[in-house]
């Protein structure tokens, strides 16, 4: 009977501490996943800092936007290519500082490098580039500033929290309280 | 920086309003810059249309000695980088600048070539076509207008004239105008821009800075310094006043933890 009674302790004992390994390893496993995520705006920067190296150079392995335009049909004009990115700037800031607030993960980044470029390549085949590259340049290291850090403090938080999780769970052996 | 309170709170807000405002600024800018040139050329295109209604009368008479007075006074003008009209195998006939006279224009050339790069001369473009801007030997930033002389009836029909009636351009006025004028606006106008922009992040940071430092930096030190001031005693002076509504309840729900162990301990020690 006592034999029985220990055999059930230590198999207790055991599944205990195969769930805090496995605690452990989660919380390990979402900080080394949260790491990489952290990059993710600075990258984006990055690539968006190459487009504008190209744009800077007049996309030299385009065509001529006189060759195209017969295609593609006129481009709308250089005032109304202002004023949408005027109107997407605004909004993409708003909603990088709403999601900011709300504490939401989202992964828009690489999509705003994409949104910019297009703006870039409007400029361009519009033959308005010259003129309006700094504008588009502001606008994307606004945008993707701004989430770059809303990605890197979520990110800080997230790794700050499991850090202290994992500290509970090998001081107690029990899950973190969920908040 | 970024990780403390004060770093999270300005740091997405400076960037934002700084980035939005550089963004607008730049825009605006360029909308300014863009219709000034539009100006420009319209007011080029004018001064052209002028110069060619003052000098037909010149032309039909084919009195050069007034043409070349003509073209030599408003060369004179303040703000003009030249006059010259030249005929139609671009050998310049008059000029403000003598030097200029009798020389031959290379087809090639900016300005020309617009017109000239098919086989055909091209002989109808629209007003911003005929503008080119470039920079004069002296350095000085130029827009200038080629305008083409065509011919009429009452030029064909002249009996001192020999154009045939078939010949649908007979010359060219080229007239170059300074952008230094402009180039001013536009380095005050960047200046303005610039101070304005500089101006609303002070602000913007500074209004933000304030009010964080009254409403939460100094209530959050002040309850830190009680927390820290009270850690170790049993006998804690009440919460300090005035502190912002939530940091407030904070404090009082401190204070009354704080009473309730010192009551049990009270207790504890009576009955042992």
């Amino acid at each position: 009977m006592a034999d029985m009674h220990e055999k059930q302790l230590s198999a207790d004992n055991s599944e205990t501490v195969d769930s805090t390994d496995l605690l452990r390893e989660g919380l390990e496993k979402e900080i080394n996943r949260l790491s990489r995520f952290s990059t993710r705006g600075i990258i984006a920067l990055a690539l968006f800092l190459v487009v504008s190296i190209l744009a800077w150079r007049g996309f030299p392995f385009l065509p001529d936007p006189d060759t195209v335009s017969p295609l593609l049909g006129k481009p709308p004009s250089a005032g109304i290519i202002s004023t949408v990115l005027l109107l997407y700037t605004f909004s993409a800031i708003l909603l990088s500082l709403s999601r900011m607030t709300a504490g939401i993960e989202h992964r828009s980044s690489f999509s705003h490098v994409g949104f910019l470029t297009a703006f870039f390549l409007f400029y361009y085949f519009g033959k308005s580039l010259e003129g309006n590259y700094w504008a588009v340049f502001g606008s994307g290291i606004t945008i993707l500033g701004v989430e770059s850090y809303r990605i890197w403090s979520f990110c800080a938080e997230g790794i700050s929290k499991n850090r202290e999780d994992i500290e509970y769970v090998t001081r107690t052996g029990r899950p973190p309280p969920q908040e | 920086m970024f990780a403390t309170l004060a770093g999270k709170a300005l740091v997405p807000v400076g960037l934002a309003v700084t980035g939005f405002m550089v963004v607008c600024c730049l825009v605006l800018y360029s909308v300014i810059r863009d219709d000034l040139h539009r100006a420009e050329i319209v007011h080029a295109t004018n001064i052209a249309d002028t110069i060619l209604k003052s000098t037909r009368y010149a032309m039909h008479k084919s009195d050069r000695e007034t043409l070349a007075t003509i073209i030599r006074n408003v060369g004179e003008q303040r703000g003009v980088d030249h006059v010259r009209i030249f005929n139609k195998k671009g050998i310049v006939n008059f000029s403000a600048k003598s030097g200029e006279i009798n020389r031959q224009m290379d087809k090639n050339a900016e300005g020309c070539i617009v017109c000239h790069k098919g086989t055909l001369p091209v002989t109808n473009l629209g007003t911003m076509q005929q503008a080119r801007t470039f920079r004069s030997p002296e350095g000085m930033e130029v827009i200038a207008i080629t305008a083409p002389i065509y011919n009429g009836p009452d030029c064909s029909s002249a009996a001192c004239h020999i154009h045939p009636p078939g010949q649908k351009v007979l010359g060219t006025l080229d007239i170059g105008l300074s952008r230094a004028e402009r180039d001013r606006s536009l380095t005050m106008l960047r200046i303005q821009m610039i101070t304005f922009t500089l101006m609303s992040l002070i602000l913007t940071i500074g209004g933000v800075t304030a009010l964080l430092r009254r409403n939460v930096f100094l209530p959050v030190q002040k309850l830190r310094n009680y927390v820290e001031s009270t850690e170790n005693i049993s006998d804690i002076p009440e919460p300090p006043p005035h502190l912002t509504h939530d940091l407030d309840i904070i404090a009082t729900s401190y204070y009354k933890v704080k009473m309730n162990a010192a009551d049990k301990k009270n207790n504890f020690e009576k009955s042992v």
